[in-house]
C-alpha cells in the first residue's frame, strides 16, 4: 500500500486557511468612501475629442478638458465653464472671455483663447498639414472660424446661424478645450494620454480593463467630491449584476429586465430615469408594397405598442408617439395615440388590393427587440401580414441601409441615441440621409425645409412650431411606428448621489456626491 | 532530426499564410464598416470611406494579403483604425493575461488531473473510479461559461472570498493572483476531467504491456512501476492533447474572459470582429495562430525527450526521405 505525503487533514486544514484569508480580506462594501467603481459597457479607446468614438468616452472627457459652457448638475440648463462670460452678438457671432489662471495639467501652462481656436477648428474646419478629419466635423457645421482677440478674449464666426450650437456643441464633447502645445507635442498619443484642466485628471487608461480619473489639484472650479473614479468596463450585464451585489461595482446602469432583480439586494438603489434615446419600427416607402401609404396605416393600425414594449422592456419603458420625447423641445403632446384596431387594418389591405403579404422585419440580435419583433410577427399575422423576423449582429444591421442594400429593406426595429436638440434628432430622416441613415427611404421636401429652417431659428417658440409640424409630417406618412424612448435603470449604492443629464446619455462624474 | 525540424517550419509558416488568406477572405465577404458600427449614424458616407480606405479594404484582397506579410516581416502588424494606435502595442497589452491564464489553467489542469487519471486506472472499478468518471463527463460536459458563473455565483457572492472582475485595477500582484484564481478554475476544469479520462485509459493501456509485468516481477515497488514506467509512457496522448488545449485557450477563452471582463486576446479580437476593426482583428489571429502552431511544434518535439522510440523513428524516416 502507497502513503501520501497529503493527508485529508492537511487538505481541509490549506482550505480552511484560504478561506479565512480571503474572508478577511473581501471587498469593503461599506460607504461612503473617498473613491468609487463605475461600470460602462463599451471600451474606451480615444479621449481626443476630435476623433472619440461615443458617449462613454465623452463622458470621461467632458470632466477631464473644460468647456465654454457646461451642463447644471442632473439639467440638461446651462452654465458657464471655462468662459467668464460668453455673448451671442449677432446671428453668426459669439464673443467670449476667458477666465484667468486655467491651468492644463501635466505642465502645459494656462487655457488661452488660441486653445479654444485649435480646439474647435480642429474639428470643424479641414484638416491642416495631413491630420486625421474628425468623425465629429458636422458638429461645427457653419464654423467659419476662431478669431483670437488677446490672451483669454474670442470669437466664434459662423456662416449661417445655429439654434443648437450651444447645447450639443459648445457645452458637449466637441465643445471641449484641448491644449494646443500637448496636442501638438503628444501627436497620436494624445488620444490615451489626453491634457485637459477639468476637475479630473486620467491617471490610467487601459485596454479592456477601463481607465482611472483622480481629482485634478490644479483646477480652478469646485472641487468634485470624489478623490478617485475607477471605470471598468464590464460588457456582460449578468457579470456586473453579480459585481454590484459583491461591491467591487458602485454604479451602473442597466436595462429594466437586468435590473430587475437587483431591486431586492440591500445597500443598493435602483432608480428608473427615461432615456431620450428613441427606438421605433420603421417602413420603408420605396419598396412595394410597403410604398402604398394604405399599408403602411394598416400595418401601424395591426400593431400594439403597449403590448410590445411589456415583451421588450417588461413594460418598464415609456410609450414614445412621436419623434421627440417629452423632455426635448418640440415634443409633440398632442400626437395621435394609435390603438390596435384589426378590423380597420384589415380593410385598409383589402383597400390597397393586398393580401397575403410577406415581408421581412430586420432586427438587431438583442433580446429586447427580438421580444419585440416576436409579438410583431404574431400581431401581423392576424391582418393577413407573414414577417419573417431577420435579426443581425451589430456589424452587419447598422450597415443595412447603406446605399442600394437599403433598397431591399422591408421593415425594421432600430434605435438612435439623441440629444437634448430636436435638430440633432431630426437630422437622420430628411431626404439627404436616403441611403445613409433614412432607412424609411422617406423623402419629404416640407419636412426639409421645417428642419433646415428651425436649425437656423434663434427663436424658441417659433423653433418648438416648426419641430412639431415636421412631426406631424412623420405621423402622416405612416412610415414609422414609434416604440419608446426607453428607460435607463441606474443602479449603484445607497450612499451614492448619481449625476447626468436627463436622459442619461450623458453622465456627470464630477456631480456624483454623498446621499444625504 | 533537423530535416524533421526544418519540414515543420515550412509546415508551421504554410499554416500561417493558410489561416492569414481565410482570414481576408472573410474579411472581404462579412459586410460592415467600422465607422458605420462604431459610430452608428454619426458616421457620414465620407467618414465609412476613409475608414476603408485607411483599413485597406478598397484593395484586392491579394494586395493587401502581400502588403500585410511585408508589414509582419518588418515587425509592423498595422494600426488600429479606431484608436490609431499599432496593433503591436494593443496585443503586447493583452497577452499577457491571456498567457498566464492559458498555462495556469493548463497547469491546474496538469496537476490535478494527471494524478486524478493515475488513481483511477490504479483502482479500477473501485466506487471512486466511478465517481470519478462521473465528475469528469460532467466537468468536460459543461461549458466553461456556465462553470464561471456557478463559481462566481459560489465563491464571490455566496461565501464572498473571491472578486467578480477577473483583472486589478491597481495592478498589484496579489490582487491579480486573487483575481486570477475563478478565471483559472473555470478554464480548468473542464480540462482536469478530460486529462483525468484520458491518463486513465492510457495508463489502463500500459498497465498492462509485458514490461510492467517484468518490472512487478523483478520486485520494483508499484509506486515506481506505475510513476516512473507506466505514467511516461501513459502521458504521450496527454502531451498531444494538452498541446491543441494551449492553442485553443490562447484565443478562445473568450467566453470566460468576457464573464470575468479579463482582458485578453480572445476578448480583443471578438470586440475587433464585432467593430469590423480588421487590422486588429490580422495582427491578433495572427498572434494566435503562431502561438499555436508554435507550441504544437514544441509538444511533438517533447515527445522525443520523453519516448528515445519516437526520436529514432524521426530520424530513421529522415533518412529515409
Amino acid at each position: 500500500m502507497t502513503t501520501s505525503p497529503f493527508n485529508r487533514r492537511d487538505f481541509l486544514t490549506s482550505i480552511a486557511g484560504t478561506a479565512l484569508v480571503y474572508a478577511i480580506d473581501a471587498p469593503a462594501q461599506t460607504g461612503p468612501r473617498p473613491n468609487i467603481t463605475v461600470r460602462i459597457d463599451r471600451d474606451l479607446a480615444v479621449l481626443d475629442p476630435a476623433h472619440r468614438t461615443g458617449p462613454w468616452e465623452g463622458n470621461v472627457m467632458r470632466v477631464v478638458y473644460q468647456r465654454l459652457m457646461r451642463q447644471k448638475a442632473n439639467s440638461a440648463e446651462l452654465e458657464l465653464d471655462a468662459a467668464a462670460e460668453i455673448r451671442q452678438v449677432s446671428p453668426t457671432v459669439i464673443e467670449f472671455r476667458l477666465k484667468p489662471g486655467q491651468m492644463f495639467t501635466d505642465g502645459f501652462g494656462e487655457m488661452t483663447a488660441d486653445d479654444v481656436k485649435f480646439s474647435f477648428e480642429r474639428i470643424g474646419l479641414p484638416p491642416k498639414d495631413g491630420a486625421k478629419e474628425s468623425s465629429y466635423k458636422n458638429d461645427w457645421l457653419h464654423l467659419q472660424g476662431v478669431e483670437v482677440k488677446n490672451k483669454y478674449e474670442g470669437r466664434i464666426v459662423l456662416t449661417h446661424a445655429r439654434a443648437n450650437l450651444y447645447d450639443v456643441v459648445i457645452a458637449d464633447g466637441s465643445g471641449c478645450i484641448v491644449s494646443r502645445k500637448a496636442v501638438e507635442q503628444r501627436g497620436a498619443d494624445f488620444a490615451t494620454r489626453p491634457v485637459g484642466s477639468g476637475p479630473y485628471q486620467l491617471v490610467s487608461l487601459e485596454r479592456q480593463k477601463g481607465a482611472t480619473l483622480r481629482r485634478n489639484a490644479t483646477y480652478a472650479g469646485r472641487k468634485p467630491y470624489y478623490e478617485e473614479i475607477a471605470i471598468r468596463f464590464v460588457s456582460d450585464a449578468r457579470t456586473t449584476d453579480l459585481a454590484l451585489r459583491s461591491g467591487e461595482l458602485d454604479f451602473a446602469i442597466l436595462a429594466p429586465s437586468a435590473a430587475e432583480p437587483l431591486r431586492s439586494v440591500a445597500g443598493l438603489t435602483v432608480n428608473e430615469q427615461p432615456s431620450i434615446a428613441y427606438v421605433w419600427l420603421g417602413m420603408n416607402v420605396d419598396k412595394a408594397p410597403l410604398s402604398d401609404l394604405r399599408v403602411r396605416q394598416a400595418i401601424r393600425l395591426a400593431l400594439d405598442v403597449d403590448q410590445m414594449l411589456v415583451a421588450g422592456y417588461n413594460g418598464k419603458a415609456p410609450r414614445l408617439n412621436t419623434l421627440l420625447p417629452p423632455q426635448i423641445l418640440g415634443h409633440w403632446r398632442e400626437a395621435p395615440v394609435y390603438k390596435r384596431n384589426v378590423a380597420e387594418a384589415r380593410s385598409l389591405l383589402a383597400a390597397a388590393g393586398a393580401s397575403n403579404l410577406k415581408l421581412k422585419l430586420l432586427i438587431l440580435n438583442q433580446a429586447a427587440y427580438q421580444n419585440m419583433a416576436l409579438v410583431a410577427r404574431a400581431l401581423l399575422a392576424d391582418v393577413g401580414v407573414t414577417v419573417e423576423v431577420d435579426a443581425q449582429e451589430g456589424g452587419t444591421f447598422w450597415n443595412s441601409g447603406k446605399g442600394d442594400t437599403g433598397k431591399n429593406i422591408d421593415l425594421f426595429i432600430t434605435r438612435f441615441n439623441g440629444k437634448h436638440d430636436p435638430n440633432f434628432i431630426m437630422q437622420w430622416f430628411v431626404a439627404g440621409q436616403i441611403g445613409n441613415w433614412n432607412w424609411q427611404r422617406w423623402n419629404s421636401p416640407e419636412f426639409d425645409a421645417l428642419y433646415t429652417q428651425s436649425a437656423g431659428e434663434l427663436d424658441p417658440a417659433r423653433r418648438r412650431q416648426m419641430v412639431i409640424d415636421a412631426q406631424r409630417l412623420m405621423d402622416n406618412s405612416a412610415a414609422f411606428v414609434w416604440l419608446t424612448n426607453e428607460a435607463n435603470v441606474l443602479v449603484y449604492r445607497s450612499w451614492i448621489r448619481p449625476a447626468g443629464v436627463p436622459g442619461w446619455i450623458d453622465w456627470q462624474y464630477d456631480e456624483f456626491g454623498a446621499a444625504t | 532530426m533537423m530535416r524533421y525540424l526544418a519540414s515543420r517550419l515550412v509546415t508551421t509558416v504554410l499554416i500561417v499564410i493558410g489561416a492569414m488568406l481565410l482570414l481576408f477572405t472573410l474579411s472581404a465577404v462579412v459586410p460592415g464598416d467600422p465607422a458605420t458600427t462604431l459610430l452608428g449614424p454619426q458616421a457620414t458616407p465620407e467618414l465609412s470611406r476613409r475608414f476603408i480606405v485607411e483599413m485597406g479594404l478598397d484593395q484586392p484582397v491579394h494586395i493587401r494579403l502581400w502588403r500585410f506579410f511585408v508589414n509582419v516581416l518588418t515587425g509592423n502588424l498595422g494600426v488600429d483604425v479606431i484608436s490609431g494606435r499599432p496593433v503591436g502595442s494593443l496585443i503586447r497589452e493583452v497577452i499577457p493575461y491571456t498567457l498566464i491564464l492559458t498555462f495556469s489553467a493548463v497547469g491546474l489542469a496538469v496537476l490535478i488531473g494527471v494524478p486524478l487519471g493515475v488513481f483511477a486506472a490504479t483502482h479500477r472499478g473501485s466506487v471512486l473510479d466511478n465517481v470519478l468518471a462521473f465528475v469528469s463527463v460532467a466537468f468536460i460536459a459543461v461549458p466553461s461559461f456556465v462553470i464561471a458563473i456557478f463559481l462566481l455565483l459560489i465563491f464571490a457572492i455566496w461565501l464572498d472570498w473571491l472578486p467578480v472582475l477577473g483583472a486589478s485595477r491597481t495592478g498589484a500582484l496579489g490582487d491579480e493572483v486573487k483575481r486570477m484564481i475563478l478565471p483559472t478554475l473555470a478554464l480548468a476544469l473542464g480540462w482536469i476531467g478530460f486529462i483525468a479520462r484520458l491518463v486513465r485509459t492510457s495508463m489502463l493501456e500500459v498497465l498492462g504491456e509485458p514490461y510492467i509485468r517484468t518490472s512487478r516481477a523483478y520486485g520494483l515497488s508499484e509506486r515506481l512501476v506505475t510513476y516512473k514506467y507506466a505514467l511516461k509512457n501513459a502521458c504521450i496522448p496527454t502531451i498531444t492533447i494538452l498541446g491543441m488545449g494551449i492553442g485553443r485557450l490562447l484565443g478562445g477563452a473568450i467566453l470566460v474572459e468576457i464573464v470575468f471582463a479579463r482582458p485578453g486576446l480572445g476578448r480583443l479580437i471578438y470586440h475587433a470582429i464585432s467593430e469590423r476593426n480588421y487590422p486588429v482583428v490580422q495582427g491578433a489571429v495572427l498572434v494566435v495562430v503562431a502561438l499555436f502552431v508554435v507550441v504544437n511544434l514544441l509538444v511533438d518535439l517533447s515527445y522525443s525527450a520523453i519516448d528515445p522510440r519516437i526520436r529514432h523513428d524521426t530520424s530513421n524516416s529522415g533518412a529515409a526521405g
